[in-house]
């Protein structure tokens, strides 16, 4: 009786997982599938916000949600897009990597050309938020004609 | 990976916790040891932090040694990774003295918009130089710092002390680890060097230091990586990938550009033997032989042709040491480097045994693979042990045959141990295959204590040390390694890191003076004016640490402390209050009480603080002298 309960309750903790596991996929999914560009606009608003927090709000909360909502985003894009043959962790982790290089980049760039204040930051996340939208958009497309 | 067991998975779990626990207890005693006035990491760390630590990663290796998910050890991995790397950061106030904090200084100037259009604080004479100083890896890590910092909407100072220890804890083991699975195949080994890439001191302590060189590092590592992927037959697009890394590499700082230069050649060479037609020809070793020297070349020199850009004084040839030193110094500079200079027998089998047993298994797997010419990983081990081979080749030229480096040559001993650890890994791996061989089990308890059951009585106590010595002296060992690096790693010897006292005198001037000006100060003063307001600020102006005209003015002021030091400074810098600073431990309690009650004669005080530890006097234009 007990060997059945404890069977009973694996069996539990194990759908449990299973399910957790799905539904990350799902997310991850639906982010990659990005229909009607749902989650580009996401991140253009999360854009948004940060200007508005930098120059008004000044709230390091709102600043740790809007850097989370940002990278986690743009890295399922740019891992998906590049690494999609990689395990979940390995793509995210390689997503991030990148998003780190082109933001370094793009504000490496704007930073010798004029400079990096709050108006040519937010310029870089818009920049690099679209180059890594589209660069899903193209590699999906890739995929889809293969 | 062998299938995950219910039995090892309950274990798994217990151990995790178990470790979770001890990595907060471990991350709370760092925080306790807090200071504001410390020499080194050693005068104030909690006396409990190093064996929890020991604890800690001897669980992490046992917990690695258990079968169970690859995701979950790497987390269980990056966490070990960032405590290791955080004692500086966590510890001081304001983070190791000196290197990070020039670099703070810099990039405070981006972040407060200091100076504007103008993103060199060098001035830039020629267009060479304007060309080098756009590349140089201030830039990028001043830009990366600024832009989380506004993300964050939090300090720049705040991330930049953790920038580089985050990033390195986070990438480094997980590069580690990739690097070692495509030279293996092996997630065991390659989860383990993930861990033991911590086992070295230079790379404990590149990761502890927030510098463009530690940024370099990682992109480094992921170029190395994508050339080893370059060079399996099947991969045609990472050739991409590893110019981007290495392109990176260089922008983040120029020694581990031009590294990725010349590994990125020998990368093409190698590609080019492997598919070769004849690849035991003559002609294709004569010319895989050539690019490795071409490539050996490139880095000493690269630090030639600085001269070039560069208005200081270029590293040369020369063979002064050979001619000056004693032969025993030659022969102990060839062998150990530095290590040789005051350095204890401890420390050097530290810094040496982990790329000596990489040596060591390099060579064993390229003798064992020459029988199989065709095995799979044979171009790849060897590429790596000829980028193992051009790094011990460049330090010993940087070392007896160049004079005037701009930076330390031990800073190779990094890539050379990056390298390393997937070896060492390895050979680690292999010892415990052996074990695990001749006890005929998988390493999970439930079938151990199974298999022990079975046995004879004679037989019994032999398995029993074997399998002790797989579940607990084996990750005993490495434990220990990986602690006793850590220890090596933090300097034992410093001057006084920058105290809770001066940085609040340098805020308290920021905060109490509405017009433009500068401080005359010393070294120290100056580092902490860096952290807090930047170097060269024309609203708050600190001369910069190789300013000879702010050496002297402190100096003059040490003197003579008279108005006219403070008028001078201000014309100097177009401000219109000066500020003098004085600090009882840097100038030692005789002189510092000789230096104020002189000064207090001429100048106001204008804060005291760190209970009269610190002095700040000052001087507005038109008090007259």
């Amino acid at each position: 009786m007990r060997g059945l309960l404890k069977e009973t309750r694996q069996g539990k903790v194990s759908k449990i997982r299973i399910k957790r596991a799905f539904a990350l996929d799902a997310v991850e999914k639906s982010v990659v599938q990005n229909k009607s560009f749902l989650y580009t606009i996401v991140l253009y608003s999360v854009t948004l916000a940060m200007f508005v927090n930098l120059n008004s709000l000044h709230s390091p909360l709102i600043g740790f949600i809007a850097f989370f909502v940002y990278f986690m985003i743009n890295a399922v894009f740019l891992g998906n897009a590049f690494f999609k043959k990689e395990n979940a962790f390995f793509r995210l982790m390689m997503g991030i990597l990148l998003l780190i290089m082109i933001l370094g980049f793009v504000g490496w760039l704007v930073m010798i050309i004029y400079n990096l204040d709050v108006t040519m930051f937010t310029l870089v996340l818009a920049i690099s938020t679209t180059f890594s939208s589209l660069l899903n958009r193209r590699m999906k497309r890739n995929s889809a004609a293969h | 990976m062998p299938p995950i067991e219910r039995g090892s998975t309950k274990l798994l779990g217990i151990c995790e916790i178990l470790y979770l626990s001890l990595t907060v207890l471990a991350f709370y005693l760092l925080v306790a040891s807090r200071t504001g006035e410390a020499h080194t990491v050693w005068q104030v760390l909690h006396p409990a932090f190093i064996p929890t630590l020991f604890v800690t990663t001897s669980l992490l290796l046992a917990i690695l040694f258990i079968s169970g998910k690859t995701t979950h050890k790497m987390l269980l991995v990056i966490a070990h990774s960032i405590l290791i790397h955080s004692l500086f950061s966590m510890i001081f106030p304001a983070g190791d003295l000196s290197g990070q904090q020039m670099i703070l200084g810099r990039t405070r100037l981006v972040f407060d918009n200091t100076v504007l259009y103008n993103w060199s604080v060098w001035p830039t004479k020629t267009i060479q130089m304007f060309i080098f100083e756009m590349f140089r890896g201030v830039n990028l890590q001043a830009a990366l710092s600024t832009i989380f910092a506004r993300m964050l909407s939090i300090d720049v100072f705040y991330v930049h002390l953790s920038l580089v220890l985050v990033l390195w804890g986070v990438f480094v083991p997980i590069a580690s680890f990739l690097i070692t699975k495509t030279v293996s195949g092996s997630e065991r080994a390659a989860v383990l060097s993930s861990l033991l890439v911590s086992a070295f001191p230079y790379t404990i302590y590149f990761g502890a230091i927030s510098v463009p060189n530690s940024l370099g590092f990682i992109f480094f590592l992921y170029s190395l990586y994508f050339m080893l992927r370059h060079l399996s037959p099947s991969q045609s697009k990472t050739a991409y990938w590893m110019v981007a890394f290495s392109v990176f590499s260089f922008i983040s700082h120029y020694l581990t550009g031009v590294m990725s230069v010349s590994l990125l050649l020998l990368t093409l060479a190698f590609k080019a033997y492997a598919e070769e037609k004849l690849p035991h020809s003559v002609t294709a070793r004569a010319s895989l032989l050539v690019t490795f020297l071409f490539c050996a070349s490139l880095l000493p020199l690269s630090f030639i042709y600085l001269g070039l850009v560069n208005t200081a004084a270029a590293p040369v040839f020369s063979l002064d040491k050979l001619y000056e030193l004693p032969l025993g110094e030659i022969l102990g500079l060839f062998l150990i480097g530095e290590l040789t200079y005051g350095f204890d027998i401890k420390t050097i089998i530290l810094v040496t045994a982990g790329s000596l047993l990489a040596l060591l298994w390099m060579i064993y797997l390229l003798c064992s693979l020459k029988r199989n010419p065709s095995a799979r990983y044979r171009t790849h081990i060897l590429f790596l042990f000829a980028a193992f081979v051009l790094m011990l080749i460049d330090y010993r030229i940087l070392k007896i045959f160049m004079t005037r480096l701009p930076l330390n040559a031990e800073r190779l001993w990094v890539f050379r141990d990056l390298i390393a650890a997937p070896f060492v890994a390895l050979a680690v791996c292999a010892v415990f295959s052996a074990l695990e061989t001749s006890l005929k089990i998988k390493s999970m308890p439930a079938k151990i204590t199974s298999s022990l059951m079975t046995l004879s009585k004679g037989n019994f106590l032999r398995a029993l040390s074997l399998v002790l010595a797989l579940n607990i002296l084996i990750p005993a060992l490495l434990g220990g390694w990986i602690t006793i690096s850590l220890s090596a790693a933090y300097t034992h010897l410093a001057p006084l890191q920058t105290t809770w006292y001066e940085l609040d005198a340098v805020k308290y001037i920021d905060q109490n003076t509405k017009e433009e000006y500068v401080v005359i100060g010393d070294i120290w003063t100056i580092y902490a004016g860096e952290v807090i307001v930047g170097i060269n600020n024309p609203r708050a102006y600190y001369f910069g640490e190789y300013n000879k005209t702010g050496y002297d003015l402190f100096a003059n002021m040490r003197q003579d402390p008279s108005p006219q030091w403070m008028l001078l400074a201000m014309n100097y810098t177009n401000t219109t209050t000066a500020y003098f600073i004085v600090t009882e431990p840097r100038l030692g309690t005789e002189e510092f009480n000789r230096v104020v009650s002189k000064t207090k004669e001429t100048l106001t005080v204008f804060h005291i603080t760190g209970e009269g530890k610190l002095y700040v006097f000052s001087y507005k234009e038109g008090q007259g002298v």
